[in-house]
């Protein structure tokens, strides 16, 4: 069936990477802080920035190259932490729909992080956005600027640079919890409810029992198992 | 710049660009609507959105005492009043983020 509505353009990408840009730029700043901390260079912690882009992997490879763990150890471990992505490309593609455009996808994918994910679909499920790959390339450009930015504001202010501003810096941190929450609040339909439970319970009980990697894989998995079982949405 | 740091960023870069872009090449169109694979994609979505806001949530959660869960509550309260008001993500993370600091700071 053929939907009348225009597809999505760059400008409405870039603008609907704005809530992302202001959850990753204090959290971006914070490790561009912490890695300088770690005695890197403000050059070094933009190029982890630059071409890894994945905030909880830089936190760790900042832990593991302080920690002195190989180069083969460190790599493997970082790279086990981002198989979660693997999931993200099928579901958007088949949110998109049927014919959606993916020729440039070779470009604009890198930049599909959780939280660009998260928009995209949930833009998607609302009916806001009609799939498009300008779309798909203003709200991945808006969150990696803001990300590469922020760390190489961090890097440049130095060790105790939030030192002085513990409230904005406790707000700031909370930026990203309060992103997640309203796109959850954005796909949340009665459908979906058991998926979520499900991806709530075992996030919370993996993380408690095996640690937070364990329970971000954990709880997706579960989530969409509990879905293949029947329990979740039907779209 | 320190040579294994750079080969560290390209292969986790590599590996990160890899996992993020060679799924998106999957031929979906015959995957049966309603089958399994269909079901299993339709509910990734929810469950990586549930997943991520717990996870998120949970430290701040964890770590603290019951006078510090105040900023938490409020700012969870804060996204969920001003989403369901605005149906802005935008407007829900930032009032949520505000209301926390502000609790943050009375507590």
């Amino acid at each position: 069936m053929s939907d009348p509505a225009p597809k999505s353009s760059f400008a409405q990408g870039l603008w609907s990477a704005l809530p992302i840009a202001l959850g990753y730029f204090p959290i971006a700043f914070s490790f561009g802080v912490a890695a300088v901390r770690a005695g890197l260079s403000a050059p070094e912690a933009v190029m982890l920035s630059l071409v890894i882009y994945a905030g909880a992997s830089q936190f760790l490879a900042l832990a593991l190259i302080t920690g002195g763990a190989p180069l083969a150890v460190s790599a493997f471990t970082l790279i086990a932490m981002n198989l979660r992505h693997v999931l993200y490309g099928p579901a958007l593609m088949k949110a998109a729909g049927p014919g959606a455009g993916r020729r440039r996808a070779w470009a604009w994918a890198f930049g599909l992080t959780d939280e660009v994910f998260g928009a995209a679909l949930g833009g998607l499920a609302r009916g806001r956005v009609r799939f498009s790959e300008p779309f798909m390339f203003g709200i991945g450009l808006g969150a990696y600027a803001a990300w590469v930015l922020g760390t190489a504001l961090g890097a440049l202010a130095g060790g105790a640079a939030l030192a002085d501003w513990p409230v904005l810096s406790a707000a700031l941190g909370f930026m990203l919890p309060a992103l997640f929450l309203a796109l959850l609040f954005s796909i949340l339909r009665r459908a979906a409810l058991p998926v979520i439970a499900v991806a709530a319970l075992a996030t919370v009980g993996a993380t408690l029992w095996l640690g937070a990697t364990a329970g971000i894989l954990g709880g997706m998995v579960a989530g969409a198992l509990a879905g293949v079982a029947g329990l979740g949405v039907r779209r | 710049m320190n040579a294994d740091l750079v080969a560290l960023a390209l292969i986790v870069g590599a590996a990160n660009w890899a996992f993020r872009y060679l799924p998106t090449r999957l031929d979906l169109s015959d995957a049966p609507q309603g089958g399994l694979f269909a079901r299993f994609l339709a509910a990734t979505g929810p469950a990586a959105i549930a997943t991520l806001a717990v996870a998120s949530l949970q430290p701040l959660v964890a770590s603290a005492q019951l006078a510090d869960l105040a900023p938490v509550a409020v700012g969870v309260l804060g996204v969920a009043v001003a989403y369901f008001a605005s149906h802005s993500v935008a407007l829900a993370t930032l009032a949520g983020a505000v209301l926390y600091g502000v609790a943050y700071a009375l507590v």
